[in-house]
């Protein structure tokens, strides 16, 4: 149906404001605006002839809930956005979309946007104009150049982040601190020593076995619909999928596994060495390819001393290691637990040798190929840039600094001290949406439109098997008239440094237009004109490229042994979850109120523990406890669990916002910044998942101060076949899979 | 619909379609849900929100067992003698089963819940009294009761211009449940008839099978044999208005598919297939 619409009468009949000024200089013949007047208004009971009230139209655009940039189709209605759904035509997500990209439409819509840009005045943040805001921002930043400006941002891809670029070159800076508290910095790290490329194309749907090590790829990973969408077929596959998962904390995907192990924490790579041990040694597989060193290594883990230290049933591994070997193609991966380690390099670069010891490279892991616009490439984040931002601004070398898409006052543990650090930054820039820490603590808020409401592209990091720009494109009229789009900002601070270059834009729509009229024929398919090529662009929301082909490098790395923290103690898991993620979606209420999917607790921080340990020490289900690592404490309830090792405890991530919106402000605990600050010694991320804790209990068990979803029974089916289980073995004689 | 009426067809009325049952369908919209696809992710239950209007009732009100959740995912552990659950989690996506022998139907007094011509199980907002009859008859526990007036608290302004207008938003002292996306069959069904046609397979996409990220659920018209839906149905032989006892006669025990409840009668037009475990 969109097909068929011509988008520019469409905006016109949306009465579009701000940007309809520009909207002239593409040869748009009239202008409406409602503020203008000018003009009569379109009124419902003639509309035009494509709009018929009450039938909705779906528009193309691009998802940015999280970093994996899914397509997505919008469907609006009278001028408003009403429900957002899968793009079919983006391989990234197939036309799927996950809890957070569905409930996008409630940031949109959410009361508690920024809706005027606000200066910092006696200590407290009051409205301003765009004006006299842009005008202190050009007086401040026209004060700085060098290494004393800096950006600070999410992850950032497509056209923002090469006008970002230009701007932070404009600057004469090189400070672009890219920070994600869910990430996979580690692995990037180590696929580019291992495979030559930081990011691989995972193809789940062709292996005939995974074994994941705490990797949470359906859950909180970085293209969650992406590898759900994969393991269906690894699961429908004539050979059924079979998948082990390996954690220290029970993940969404550990949910769905075949077989659960529970593992001591920090002790996965001693596992991975075991295997391959098992596999070179007992099974048989060949070595090529392994340094001498490794090699030894690898022959220092045997089976008994492997499961002594790991806690895994020693029959447990061999089991999973013969049939590793027996159902090849397999893949084998390392979660966020393995990479957050204090040795996460060398953790997960022992992991990723036994995909070369298997032979999975090339196979289940496949090359991304050469992205034909490396300008536009995703400029991904981690931890380690939290950190050298923290130090940075601890050293006062910092004068200037624009936030956007990133919370690290919220985010960032209190042992790095940026909280107080904030304060020798002498000017800080908020380029936000909703009022979260960072925000608050900023010097000048600029009011950003919301995803819905702005033009962009972005490029996803781990793209499906057909590479792609995915378009983003406003689905309705701004909502609130003094939001500017993220590209605008970006190319008026240019414009204030290189008007020559940048002063033909009259706003970020129409340098996008231009940038894509610029590229290549080569991904314009057909289109016979420019503007055929740039709406069959907007109609259908990827612009797809072809990255060529290549053939992955698989070498293994020199590894170190792994240091196994002997001591007794419970280690701090603070898992992301599909929902609220890293924080950011606190205040979306569908989110806060969509029971966790494991424990599923709504509105809420808890933690979880194994029953034995915490019989041990005296404590049951519900009590209230404190959870205190050398860095501080958090106060909060315990929820039982037994998909946990019996010396982890792990906290959601998520809540504890002290600002962030009335849905997110003032619930449950953010354990985040009880983290010891230890970083790996190879990449400098923060070493997440090895803060030691104690729990004490400091109150009793309270049913009503913390709720969850149907847990009746001990959550058990009672004997009735609510969830029925059958045996491969049936299913293989009955179905023929 | 008369107690008289009732009571002179009680046992037409229970009997289904398939065996002379007084139903006239035009449509007999089922589901099958593949429970070895789903990983109990929350894509459905957030799209139902999105799509159906409903409220958010905030942490105390869920206590009290008021959330709205028309399509929520129930979570159980099975193998509880163990250390740890070995086998993972199983997860349940759980709604209005649309039965076609529904146990809330005669009990409403004011038959404000009916069965349609589409074999569905549909709730007339503006005929419901509050009695809750209907939910307290539910085996399922899919019928979700406005305790409250959500229209201020839920959707605080500007939030309620993400209203879905194809459907009202429903006030308190009303009974409400899944519709299996009425409003989208009915978009549907008047195109097909305004093209002179019957509907197609796949045209109707409930809100929760559309965002599925697995594609666990599958959703269709059993009177259309070649829906994909009617293919599973068969294939896993579930039938409907067929009793338990000649069912399971019938039925090759070792088939997938099932329906919850089933020794209840209540012939629930969701079938669901077992989830798979490889035992290694």
């Amino acid at each position: 149906m969109s097909g068929k619409m011509n988008r520019r009468s469409f905006l016109k009949v949306m009465g579009w404001s701000s940007a309809g000024a520009a909207l002239t200089g593409c040869d748009m013949p009239t202008t409406i605006t409602l503020e203008e007047g000018k003009e009569e208004v379109m009124s419902y009971l003639m509309p035009e002839e494509y709009v018929i009230p009450g039938v909705g139209v779906w528009y193309a655009s691009t998802c940015t809930q999280c970093a994996a940039g899914c397509g997505i189709h919008g469907r609006v209605r009278e001028g408003r956005v009403l429900k957002l759904e899968g793009n079919p035509d983006t391989a990234v997500n197939n036309g799927k979309l996950c809890m957070m990209g569905q409930a996008g439409v409630q940031g949109h819509y959410n009361p508690d946007r920024i809706t005027t840009p606000m200066v910092r005045s006696g200590g407290s943040l009051t409205p301003v104009t765009w004006h006299k805001a842009l005008g202190l921002l050009e007086e401040k930043l026209g004060a700085i150049s060098g290494d004393r400006f800096a950006w600070f941002t999410g992850t950032v891809s497509g056209h923002q982040s090469v006008l970002l670029a230009n701007h932070l070159d404009a600057m004469g800076s090189t400070n672009h601190y890219v920070h994600e508290v869910v990430n996979n910095a580690v692995s990037r790290a180590v696929n580019q020593d291992m495979l030559g490329e930081a990011n691989p194309r995972l193809r789940l749907d062709k292996a005939k076995m995974i074994v994941s090590f705490g990797a949470d790829f359906m859950g909180a990973s970085q293209s969650p619909v992406q590898y759900a969408g994969q393991y269906a077929k690894f699961r429908t596959n004539k050979e059924r999928g079979l998948l082990v998962q390996i954690e220290s904390k029970m993940s969404l995907t550990g949910g769905s596994a075949d077989l659960w192990l529970a593992i001591k924490p920090g002790t996965e790579a001693v596992l991975a060495l075991g295997m391959a041990n098992l596999l070179l040694n007992k099974i048989r597989v060949s070595d090529a390819g392994i340094p001498s060193d490794v090699r030894t290594l690898i022959n220092n883990y045997d089976i008994t001393k492997v499961a002594q230290i790991t806690g895994v049933a020693g029959h447990r591994i061999q089991r999973v290691t013969q049939l590793l070997s027996e159902r090849s193609p397999s893949l084998v991966l390392a979660g966020a637990n393995v990479e957050g380690q204090a040795q996460g390099y060398a953790a997960t670069a022992t992991i990723m040798m036994l995909n070369h010891i298997l032979g999975n490279v090339g196979k289940t892991i496949e090359s991304a190929g050469e992205f034909p616009f490396p300008q536009l490439v995703a400029k991904q984040g981690g931890t380690a840039d939290l950190v050298a931002f923290a130090e940075a601004a601890k050293a006062k070398n910092l004068d200037a600094v624009i936030f956007h898409g990133s919370n690290p006052v919220y985010s960032a543990p209190k042992s790095l001290g940026l909280a107080e650090a904030m304060s020798s930054i002498g000017f800080k820039v908020a380029i936000s949406q909703f009022p979260d820490e960072t925000t608050m603590a900023a010097d000048l808020v600029l009011p950003v439109d919301s995803y819905l409401e702005d033009w962009g592209t972005q490029v996803p990091a781990d793209q499906a098997e057909a590479s792609a720009i995915h378009v983003q494109q406003p689905l309705m009229e701004k909502l609130n008239a003094e939001t500017k789009g993220l590209g605008d900002i970006l190319l008026t601070l240019l414009k204030q440094r290189r008007k020559d270059e940048y002063g033909q834009f009259e706003d970020y729509y129409a340098y996008l237009r231009n940038a894509f009229v610029a590229m290549p024929t080569s991904v314009k398919n057909d289109a016979k004109n420019n503007d055929e090529f740039w709406n069959a662009a907007l109609q259908t929301g990827v612009i797809k490229v072809d990255a060529g082909a290549k053939n992955l490098q698989s070498t293994v790395v020199s590894v170190t042994a792994p240091v196994v923290d002997d001591s007794a103690g419970l280690t701090l898991m603070p898992s992301p979850r599909l929902g609220l993620f890293d924080g950011r979606h606190a205040n979306l209420p569908w989110l806060q109120e969509a029971p966790d999917q494991i424990s599923k607790v709504v509105w809420d921080s808890w933690v979880e523990m194994h029953p034995d340990t915490a019989a041990k020490m005296g404590i049951g289900n519900l009590d209230l406890v404190k959870v205190s690592s050398a860095q501080g404490s958090v106060t909060l309830r315990v929820v039982l669990l037994k998909g946990m090792h019996a010396d982890a405890v792990a906290i959601p991530l998520g809540q504890g916002h002290e600002a962030h919106g009335r849905y997110a402000k003032g619930l449950g605990v953010n354990p985040l910044q009880i983290l010891d600050a230890t970083t790996d010694n190879k990449t400098g991320e923060l070493a997440m998942y090895s803060t030691r804790v104690t729990v004490k209990r400091v109150g009793p068990a309270d049913s009503l101060s913390i709720v969850r979803m149907g847990t009746g029974a001990g959550d058990s089916q009672v004997g009735r076949k609510l969830v029925g289980t059958v045996p491969v073995e049936q299913v293989r004689r009955t179905e023929g899979t | 619909m008369s107690l008289d009426n009732i009571l002179n067809h009680w046992s037409d009325y229970r009997k289904g379609a398939e065996e002379g049952g007084h139903h006239d369908y035009e449509h007999r919209w089922a589901m099958a849900i593949n429970l070895d696809l789903c990983i109990g992710c929350n894509a459905c239950s957030t799209a139902c929100y999105a799509e159906n209007n409903l409220a958010v009732v905030g942490k105390e009100k869920f206590e009290k067992g008021q959330a709205m959740h028309w399509m929520r995912i129930e979570r159980y552990w099975d193998q509880q003698e163990l250390e740890h659950p070995e086998q993972g989690a199983s997860f349940l996506p759980m709604m209005c089963q649309q039965c076609g022998a529904a146990t809330c139907e005669p009990v409403c007094p004011v038959a404000a819940t009916y069965h349609t011509p589409d074999g569905l199980n549909a709730q007339v907002y503006n005929r419901c009294i509050g009695s809750r009859y209907c939910s307290n008859n539910c085996p399922f526990r899919v019928r979700y009761f406005n305790f409250y007036s959500y229209y201020e608290s839920s959707w605080p302004e500007p939030m309620e211009q993400q209203l879905n207008p194809d459907i009202s938003v429903r006030d308190k002292g009303v009974m409400e449940k899944c519709t299996f996306c009425m409003q989208r069959i009915r978009t549907v069904k008047d195109k097909a008839f305004m093209e002179d046609r019957k509907v197609k397979d796949g045209e109707v996409v409930p809100a929760c099978a559309q965002s599925c990220p697995t594609s666990a659920i599958v959703f269709g018209d059993t009177m259309d044999d070649g829906s994909m839906v009617s293919k599973l149905w068969k294939k896993h032989q579930v039938e409907r208005g067929i009793y338990q006892k000649t069912k399971l006669a019938k039925k090759d025990a070792d088939l997938r598919g099932y329906r919850i409840f089933e020794e209840l009668n209540v012939d629930p037009s969701v079938m669901y297939l077992e989830r798979v475990r490889e035992d290694i």
